[in-house]
């Protein structure tokens, strides 16, 4: 008798074998679905030091002793929520910093209202993260900070860099887009053909849930049908759901954007791509990147299908600098900092970054300019002794957020210590 | 002919004299009438309970008009049954079919019109479509039905609205408009987002024949899911990388602003009868405080720079 080329008889017996383990998965799911689940965001202790409007700056409370003479101002999104860098203890690149001795301040965007639809690039960048930046250099006594961009806070930084760079000692960008002019990424070709004005004169700002609706359409039969069969696939694995649970909330906890923030957004980079050729014109004044003298490390994803390396790799030909660093990491454009093989290289790479570049005075290495493309895991950060003054300066004015410290005044606003909160 | 004429039935005599009749005969009845109710109205200032009157006249205001419409009456008929009037009223009767009948044949014509329109754009639909290729049918269906919206149904909603509520009516009229070309968007939209599921499962059908036929069909049921997967990822991919996709996203998104701008301004109206204050009032009070903070912000910032 003829083998038969269809094995009916093992698929039916597969099939027959997947009901029983979905059956039993079920009856597991329920338990941990009725539980209590830790899905928390931004566990890391901190206290608002500064806030002007809806815009906070978070200071994040040392783990061990501050080992850099420069602290760290990271600049997130207006797309999504800088929680994504706290996600949770064991997985956090805040967690990494203060580990590796980084004195960190986050700004945290808030949630703009209907109020905000009239702020625009210059509000944010002349007006909130100057503001910031100028508090963190009262508070430690200090000319220069180090600044790190995230995505779009990345093109804030760049553009903020070449408006103050007396202010800015060293720039970190990653997953930045500084070159629009490319049709490697989705966005890069839909925002092309988008009438932003029509959108933002009727929606005011633009509502975030057509925001994770366009990010959703990015890759439907990945973020809305697999990621999904993953979940019941894994439902009766508790870590599992806690972590698939908790990117939701990330995911999904999503501000609306500044009406007008979206229309320069689209119009001067998407559309006009002004960053890269210095035509772009912030507050009045125009953006010059070779302005960017400090030292540049650019990082970004290989499979980042939202800012693809085409839109990143430019800048640091563009920049005044001659101490700059590409790294293009083999991952997408959260998995840089989600992931923990990824956080392994991506933030103690930072933190060596910046200790070679933190002592006062010029730079100790000489002018050199590097790319690297997908790097192994780099070696843990092992920072020289700590440097005493700055730590010892930040004593006087910090208490734990935890235990409810005493308030902080911030030029033109009252800071406000508080515990973590989301909205 | 005048022998004809004396013994055919003239309708002019016969009219003027039924007027005549009627005028004589229904005239000093309704007149009695009138004169008997006035009566009642009077005694009732005699005699309390039985009748009653609102003024010092003795009279109603009500009995005042019916004797005058009476008195109208009186005249209208004793007018009409003059033999001119008849002639006038004849005529008229012999135009009444010809207007009707004219009245019919426009509306019918209209609708003929509407209808053959309707008809011919739809008898195109087989026209611009090929044989044995569903998705221009589908294609063309949508764009179809946009077109004969677009040339036929939406004038009517661009009707010019007249009088004291026109501006209203106008503004819900522009958001109706709206909401069928945003409908019509999104369901190209969707229709276009339906097509890799179509096309996976055709590639599908195809990869697992040809599987059966080699005898390498996996066992693994989640396998065939994977390879479903991947092929409607790349399918996706394809698409969204189209011209037709992206004008057809662009033209979406659009159409939906669009119709919730014509929304708002007709719920403004609706808003501005109650007692709270309209997004766009709301909107231009944060762009005065917007415009303040900056001045301050920039006063602040120059007094700071000043030694």
């Amino acid at each position: 008798m003829p083998h038969s080329k269809i094995p009916v008889d093992l698929i039916l017996s597969k099939l027959a074998e997947d009901t029983e383990k979905a059956h039993t998965r079920a009856q597991k799911a329920s338990d941990v679905l009725l539980g209590e689940l830790k899905t928390e965001l931004a566990q890391t202790p901190y206290e608002v030091v500064f806030q002007e409007d809806r815009v906070k700056l978070k200071h994040y409370l040392p783990r061990t002793e501050i080992k850099y003479n420069t602290p760290l101002l990271v600049t997130y999104a207006l797309i999504n929520r800088e929680t994504m860098l706290d996600l949770q203890p064991g997985r956090s690149v805040v967690e990494r910093f203060l580990n590796a001795g980084i004195d960190l301040y986050m700004i945290d965007w808030g949630y703009p209202s209907r109020k905000d639809r009239f702020m625009g690039f210059e509000d944010h960048i002349d007006g909130y993260i100057n503001s910031v930046v100028d508090y963190i250099r009262a508070t430690h006594k200090l000319e220069k900070i180090n600044l790190m961009g995230i995505c779009m806070g990345g093109t804030f930084s760049v553009i903020y860099s070449a408006l103050y760079p007396e202010k800015i000692k060293n720039l970190i960008t990653t997953v930045t887009p500084t070159n629009f002019d490319t049709d490697k990424g989705l966005l890069h070709v839909w925002m092309k053909s988008i009438n932003v004005d029509r959108v933002v004169d009727t929606f005011g700002n633009l509502p975030a849930d057509i925001m994770n609706l366009g990010f959703l359409l990015l890759n439907p039969a990945r973020l809305m049908i697999d990621k999904y069969i993953g979940f019941m696939e894994n439902m009766d694995n508790k870590t599992f759901v806690e972590n698939f649970v908790r990117m939701e909330k990330w995911i999904f906890d999503s501000p609306d954007l500044p009406g007008e923030v979206f229309r320069t957004f689209i119009k001067d980079c998407y559309q006009g791509n002004k960053l890269l050729q210095n035509k772009m014109v912030v507050g009045g004044r125009q953006v010059n990147l070779k302005n960017l003298t400090m030292p540049v490390l650019n990082i970004y994803g290989k499979y980042d299908h939202l800012v693809p390396p085409e839109a990143c790799d430019q800048l640091v030909n563009k920049v005044g600098s001659k101490d700059t660093e590409d790294i293009c990491l083999n991952t997408g454009h959260i998995g840089i900092y989600v992931s923990s093989k990824y956080q392994e290289e991506f933030a103690p790479k930072i933190a060596n970054w910046l200790k070679e570049r933190d002592q006062i005075g010029p730079p100790p290495t000489a002018a050199k300019r590097r790319k690297t493309t997908a790097r192994k895991p780099a070696a843990q950060a092992k920072p020289k002794a700590a440097a005493s003054q700055p730590a010892a300066r930040r004593k006087t004015a910090r208490t734990a957020a935890k235990t409810g410290g005493k308030k902080t005044t911030a030029r033109r606003t009252t800071a406000k210590t508080e515990k973590k909160t989301n909205k | 002919m005048n022998g004809s004429k004396e013994n055919s039935f003239d309708m002019n005599e016969a009219i003027s004299a039924w007027m005549k009749f009627t005028a004589d005969v229904w005239g000093p009845m309704v007149s009695q009438m009138v004169n008997q109710t006035t009566d009642f109205w009077s005694e009732g200032t005699d005699k309390p309970g039985k009748g009653f009157r609102s003024d010092r006249s003795g009279t109603t205001k009500s009995q005042a008009a019916m004797s005058a419409a009476l008195n109208n009456w009186q005249a209208m008929a004793t007018a009409l049954s003059s033999s001119e009037s008849v002639d006038a009223l004849l005529k008229g009767s012999g135009a009444m079919p010809e207007m009707l009948l004219k009245l019919g044949q426009t509306s019918y014509s209209g609708s003929l019109q509407l209808q053959q329109k309707i008809i011919e754009r739809i008898s195109r639909l087989g026209e611009s479509t090929e044989a044995y290729k569903f998705e221009d049918i589908d294609e063309n269906i949508f764009r179809m039905w946009t077109d004969i919206y677009e040339n036929e149904f939406r004038q009517f909603l661009h009707v010019p609205q007249l009088g004291l509520l026109r501006a209203y009516q106008e503004k819900v009229s522009v958001a109706a408009d709206k909401y069928a070309l945003f409908q019509a968007s999104l369901s190209e939209f969707l229709r276009l987002l339906a097509m890799p599921f179509h096309r996976s499962m055709q590639v599908m059908q195809e990869k697992l024949t040809e599987m059966a036929e080699q005898g390498t069909l996996p066992d693994d049921t989640k396998e065939y899911y994977t390879l479903w997967i991947k092929v409607l990822e790349g399918h996706f991919m394809t698409l969204f990388q189209n011209p037709e996709y992206v004008e057809t996203l662009s033209r979406t998104i659009n159409d939906l602003a669009e119709f919730v701008a014509a929304r708002d301004a007709a719920l403004e109206d609706i808003i501005g009868l109650l007692p709270v204050a309209r997004k766009s009032e709301v909107d231009e009070l944060s762009e005065d405080i917007y415009e303040l903070k900056k001045r301050l912000r920039r006063l602040e910032r120059k007094s700071q720079e000043q030694p």
